[in-house]
Order: C-alpha cells, then structure tokens, then sequence
C-alpha cells in the first residue's frame, strides 16, 4: 500500500473517502456560485472598474472641464505634455526624495519601537495603543495639524527650539525652500511609523522564543541575534511592507497638500499632488495621463522589486 | 434547515439575489420627478460655500420661503466645501438630483459652457427685484451674454482691516491711504524681535489676488474696466511699467514690514497673524470680520479702512461673488426660479448681515448695520465710485485656476530669490496674451 499524500493526510482522510462525498459540479452549481459572486462583481465593476476605465480613456482624449461638449481623442499628446511641462523632472525628483526621506526612518523607528513593544512590561497595551494612534487619524488633518505646529512665528516646533536655546530666530520651515521638505516628510515620518510598528510587532511575535534561546545559548548577542535571526525570520513581511508602504507614500499626498501645497515655488511638489493641481484646473485629461503614469511606474517598481525578492528567496 | 442544500432553497437564493440586482440596478437607474398629484413640487438645493452657520441660516430662509410658497418643498444639500463644486459638476453632468444650485463666478464659465445652466433672462425681465439690485449685482447675473445664469447673493471685496494703536504708537496719524503709505507703515511698525509684523502678506494659495490690487491700483487710468487684466489698448497690464514700480513696491512692503516665512502664508495664517496681535495690516474680504470679533482683540483694537490707492489716489474694486442659479436638466423650473429671485429679494440682505458680505439690494445701504462699525468702510467705498472703481477680473476664464497656481508659484520663486519681478512680469504677460489668442 503506498502512503497516503501530504493533503489527504492534513484532510484526515484515510485514503478514498474524500471522493465520494464530493458532488458533481453541474450547470446548476455554476449558476449557484454565480449568482454569489454577481453582487460583489456588480459592485466592483461600477464602482472600480468602471471609473477606472473611464478615467483611463480620459487620458486620451482632450478633456477639460471647461468644455466638455468637445472632448476629442488626442493619442498620446496628453502624456507628451506631462513630459514636457518644465517642473515634470523637479517633481519626479521631489516624489523620489519625498518616498526615500519618508520609508527609511519609518522603518528604522518602527523597528525600534516593534522591538520595544514586543517585551512584556507594565501598561504594555496602553503604550501600543498610544504608539498606534496616528494611524487612525486623516492623513489631512495630520498635516493641517503639523502646518500649524512648523509654523514660523505662532508654532510649537520654533517655540520649543527657543526655549530649550537651540535657536533665537524663527526658522521659516514651511516657507525656506530647503527645509520645507525636511518639515513635510517629518510629518510623514510621525504618521508612517506606527504601520511599520504594528506590520513589524506582529511578524516578531511569531518568531518563536526557542529560536531566540537558542541563538542566546550558542553565545549570540542582542546584534547578532537581530540580524541574523530575528530579520531573517521576518524578512518577507518586512519586504512587503517596504512595497505597500512606498506604493502608498507614492500615492500619499494628503500631508503635503495640506501643509503647503507643493510650496515653497514647487520645492514640496509631488506626482499626486500636481495631480490634484491638475484636476483643479479642470484639465483632467492631463491629470490622467499622470495617473496613468504614476500607475505605470509603480508596477515597473513592484514587478523589479517581486523579481527580486523571488530571486533572493531562491538562492 | 438548510437552504442552500435543498432545490427550493437554491431557486430562493437565485430568485433573491435577481430580485437584489434588479433592485440595485433600479436604485441606480432611478430618480423620481418631485412632483405629486395634488401639485406641490419637492426641489433640491446644493450650496458650495458650505460652512455650519451658513446652513443652517440658509436652511432658516429656506423654512421662510416654504411657508410663502405652500407648495413648494426645498431640500437642502450642503456638501463639504472642498467637494462641493465636483459634486455639483457631476449632479450637473448627471442631469439629476438638482434644481437650483450655488454658481461662483469661478464656475459659472464652465458650468454655462456645457449648458447645465438654465437661462433665467425671461424671468429676470419680468421680475420686479431686478431693479432693486446694484449695478455690481446686476452686472454678475447678466455676466454671461447677456443672459441671466444666476442671480447673486453678495460679494467679497478687499478693505484694509488694522490695528489704530499700533499705527499711533508708530507715530502716523491715521491708517495708509495709499500702497506707498502701507509700505511706509508696515515698516515702521515691524518689529521681529517682538514678534510684531506689519503687514499680514500672503504668499501662497490665491496670492495674486492681494498682488493684482496692488498692480490694477497702479494701472487705474489704463484698464478696461470689463477686464482688469487688460489695459485700454488691448495688451496685458502685465506689460505696463506701472506694473513693474507696481511689483517691486509690493515685494518690499513683504522684505521690510512681513515675516519672511509669510512665503508660505495663506488665508489661515494672515488671519492668525492679524487676530492674535502679532500683526497690524491685514488685506481682505468682509467675511473676517466675524472672526475679528470672536478674537482677543478689543473694539478699540482694530478698524477697517477703505482700500489703498495708487500714485493716482484711485484704486479698484473688483470683487469676488457667487450666486444661486437653476440646473438645465431641473423638471421643476418654476419653482426653482421663484426661489432663486425670492433668496435675491429682501432675504439677500438677511444673508449678507449673517454672513458678512457686500450686499447686493441698493436699499442695504440706508441699513444702520452697514453704514456703521467695520462695514462702514464698505460704504465710503461704495459712496466713492470714481475714487474705488468698481470692475471685473476675467475670473470666469478656462485658465483661471491654472493662472492662480502659475502665479502662486512665481510669487513665491520671486519671494525666495529665484524669480526677479521682471522676468515674473514677462511670464505672466505672455501666459495671458497667449491663452488670449487662444
């Protein structure tokens, strides 16, 4: 008698028992299953699907809400003109330092905190849920929070810097074009670290203890023990949530918009956030085409970072 | 029992889930009339500006006009402001779910462009309130050929809000009468290491609206008054050299009498800056005024004064507005009409009191609330056409938005040292003479 597979195994199945209980799958099962799956197709179809498409053709054509009596097809001229428009390179330039300033300290912070938060100590719960609040907070409100609190003359940042001697002139943060970015992304920085946090807390929690009292019997220290156990051991969680999390910020323009627009003179100026300016203006055909572009840059990113990620995981 | 085993329990669960798509498809489909059979109407209102008290002013007005007109129903939809007008645009586009609507003079361009307005002129003509109006009043609803798209329900217009201690500490006599006078004052006044600043300057989100009084103060004598953006000839007021002395005036009153992080500067921050003291000059819109009064400063802490004037002891008054008009695709249009010009009679006054605008009825101006406190600034202007000419800004332009974030930018490149005011200038004149020539 050959062994039994992993799967009829893991289903408890002494070996032919499984089979007979199956019914056949006839045309009335398929329309069962069908007429389930319809609401939910239904829904995602109009209410994603749909738009999408129809703000995808939009990047195609000349439409602007000034006239939309005329929207003719203009092929690819839509994109040509995002290319073209002379703040396109300072803006791809903003997006990039605005992604890299914002993920690596978010990552680093939520480590450290991830780590302090996985010891049991007293009052542990209230700490995580304080540590976790921003999350649940509207991006908007955050920066309108933070525009006030970087602001040069009324500001909690300047007056704090003040008293404790630091400085004894206001620091214009949100108008010096070289620091305004520093105050958005500091903003973004708060925000962000709390999903790392919770993302990072959760996959140590799984890491076994025996595994972290083995590495200390065989002499490891707290270093040691980090990078070549812990990190190994929650590697792909922390891959995916680098890729959500640049996918998002990427995508995330709500602190910047709410702090200052994409100012000082654009030194602030995002992908998403010339997006909103553009649908401002009622030029939606240009604002698509960039949304189809910032669509099609982060699958370029995602598919290059998966490949290799699939690569690394097969060495 | 279970049902999803049984055959009966399947045809229920297939009849029920057609049953839901249908319903859900009949949801979407659906919209009724309004209308009933004993004749009374039920008719939406969207407003744009939304803020709590307005509403629920609005919604008071509206509860008098229902008991004046038995009959007609008005249900009121007061989307968040930052939404409103994409609401708006898509209830337009989708030809339902409104009747009469709240028309800025910011959308009534696009929104008579695509013909989603109802033109009102043949009811206008025979409408008695008509004549009642001021001549800026009458001139918005007639703004579009001619035709009456909407009828508005007030104005916002610049006056100088300041601080009479501060001015008298400095030593001058009185507010500035003029843009040199400002400059002059604001100087006088700043003082950084007290944390007092003079003038409250706005360098970012709509900053060229308080930059354009400067440049159409200086050009008074050559602009077409249709168009503040165009001189007499026909070219730009970009173009002028009264534009340049104009510019550079206007960035020095930022180096010597603002903060520098006013670069960064919007409608919240002027107002903080004026309201908690730091700040003695503040140019704005009569809607400040009711947060002046809520502030810490006291009656005899602050004033309104009339606009600065140019070298030319004249200075213009163009003024932003916003109106209520009725939907093209609306099934009930009588009765959106009748509501539309009974918001533009008397209660246009209550409106404008309550919520700090120019009002548009001539007979507002005998009333003892705008003849005395703040507004009465407003009257002296009013009373002084040749002084503070009244005049239009293209605002109903395709491209307006585009020039508010294009000049935005350039102000702050100029603040920032990365723009000089003359290259700035010669931007922003071909920028108009270009979307001019189409």
């Amino acid at each position: 008698m050959t062994e039994p597979s992993v799967a009829q195994r893991r289903a408890g199945s002494p070996g032919t028992g499984t089979r007979s209980r199956r019914r056949p799958f006839t045309l009335r099962t398929a329309l069962l299953i069908a007429a389930f799956l319809a609401p939910a197709f239904v829904f995602v179809a109009i209410f994603t699907y749909y738009p999408m498409l129809r703000g995808s053709q939009m990047a195609f054509r000349q439409w602007n809400l000034y006239d939309l009596t005329t929207t003719p097809w203009v092929g690819l001229e839509n994109f040509r003109a995002i290319i073209a428009d002379p703040s396109s390179g300072r803006i791809l330039l903003n997006t990039i330092g605005w992604v890299l300033g914002s993920i690596i300290p978010q990552l680093v912070i939520g480590f450290a905190i991830a780590l302090w938060l996985r010891r049991a100590f007293r009052f542990r719960g209230i700490y995580q849920a304080l540590v976790f609040y921003p999350w649940a907070v509207s991006g908007f409100l955050i920066g309108l929070l933070f525009r006030w609190m970087f602001n040069s003359e009324f500001g909690v940042v300047n007056d704090l810097l003040t008293r404790i001697g630091l400085i004894d002139t206001p620091i214009p943060w949100l108008a010096d074009p070289n620091l305004a970015m520093i105050a958005v992304v500091t903003a973004n920085i708060w925000y962000g670290v709390t999903f790392f946090a919770m993302m990072i807390l959760a996959a140590l929690q799984s890491v076994p203890d025996e595994l972290l009292e083995a590495a200390a019997i065989d002499g490891s220290g707290r270093a040691r023990t980090l990078f070549s156990v812990m990190i190994p051991a929650i590697q792909s969680t922390l891959v995916l949530t680098v890729l959500l999390r640049v996918i998002w910020i990427f995508n995330f323009p709500d602190i910047i918009w709410a702090m200052t627009k994409g100012g000082p003179a654009d030194q602030t100026h995002i992908a998403t956030t010339w997006m909103i300016q553009l649908t401002q203006q009622g030029n939606y055909g240009h604002a698509s085409a960039l949304g189809l572009t910032v669509v099609g840059l982060l699958m370029v990113f995602a598919a290059i970072y998966l490949a290799l990620l699939s690569k690394d995981n097969t060495r | 029992m279970n049902l999803a085993r049984t055959p009966v329990g399947r045809r229920q669960l297939l009849a029920g889930t057609a049953a839901g798509g249908a319903a859900l498809a009949l949801a979407a489909c659906g919209g009724g009339d309004g209308g009933s059979s004993d004749g009374s109407v039920t008719i939406t209102m969207v407003e744009s500006l939304t803020n709590s008290a307005r509403t629920e002013l609005l919604a008071g007005l509206l509860e008098e006009f229902e008991a004046a007109h038995p009959g007609i129903t008005v249900e009121l939809v007061s989307p968040p402001t930052e939404q409103a007008d994409q609401k708006i645009q898509q209830m337009l586009q989708a030809g339902s779910g409104v009747d009469v609507l709240e028309v800025r003079d910011l959308t009534i361009g696009p929104f008579t462009n695509n013909s989603w307005l109802y033109d009102m002129t043949a009811e206008t003509e025979a409408w008695d309130g008509f004549e009642q109006l001021t001549d800026q009043a009458k001139g918005f609803a007639t703004s579009v050929d001619g035709k009456a798209y909407a009828l508005p329900y007030g104005f916002y217009g610049l006056s100088l809000y300041y601080r009479p201690d501060l001015v008298e500490e400095a030593g001058f006599d009185g507010p500035p009468e003029t843009w040199e006078d400002l400059v002059e004052q604001a100087a006088a006044i700043q003082d950084p290491s007290q944390n007092r600043y003079g003038y409250a300057f706005r360098g970012t989100s709509n900053a060229i609206g308080q930059t354009m009084s400067a440049l159409e103060a200086y050009n008074a004598e050559d602009l077409d008054l249709e168009n503040v953006y165009q001189l007499a000839d026909g070219s730009s007021i970009f173009s002028s050299a009264a534009s340049q002395e104009a510019l550079d005036m206007y960035i020095e009153l930022f180096e010597t009498g603002s903060p520098n992080s006013a670069v960064a500067w919007g409608y919240p921050e002027m107002v903080e800056a004026f309201t908690n003291g730091s700040t003695a000059f503040l140019l704005q819109d009569p809607e400040v005024i009711a947060a002046v009064e809520q502030s810490s400063l006291t009656e005899d802490q602050w004033a309104v004064a009339p606009l600065v004037t140019g070298p030319g002891g004249k200075a213009m008054w163009p003024m932003a507005t916003a109106g209520w008009g009725v939907a093209e695709a609306s099934e009930h249009k009588d009765a959106a009409v009748k509501l539309v010009q009974w918001l533009s009679g008397e209660a246009s006054t209550t409106f404008a009191k309550e919520n700090s605008l120019v009002p548009i009825l001539q007979s507002a101006s005998e009333d003892e609330h705008f003849r005395t406190g703040p507004w009465a600034a407003y009257v002296t202007m009013t009373e002084a056409p040749d002084t503070f000419l009244t005049c239009q800004e293209p605002r109903g332009v395709a491209w307006w938005t585009e020039w508010g974030q294009r000049s935005d930018t350039d102000i702050q490149r100029i603040l920032t040292g990365d723009l000089s005011t003359t290259d700035a200038l010669t931007g922003w004149d071909e920028f108009w003479t270009e979307k001019w020539e189409g």
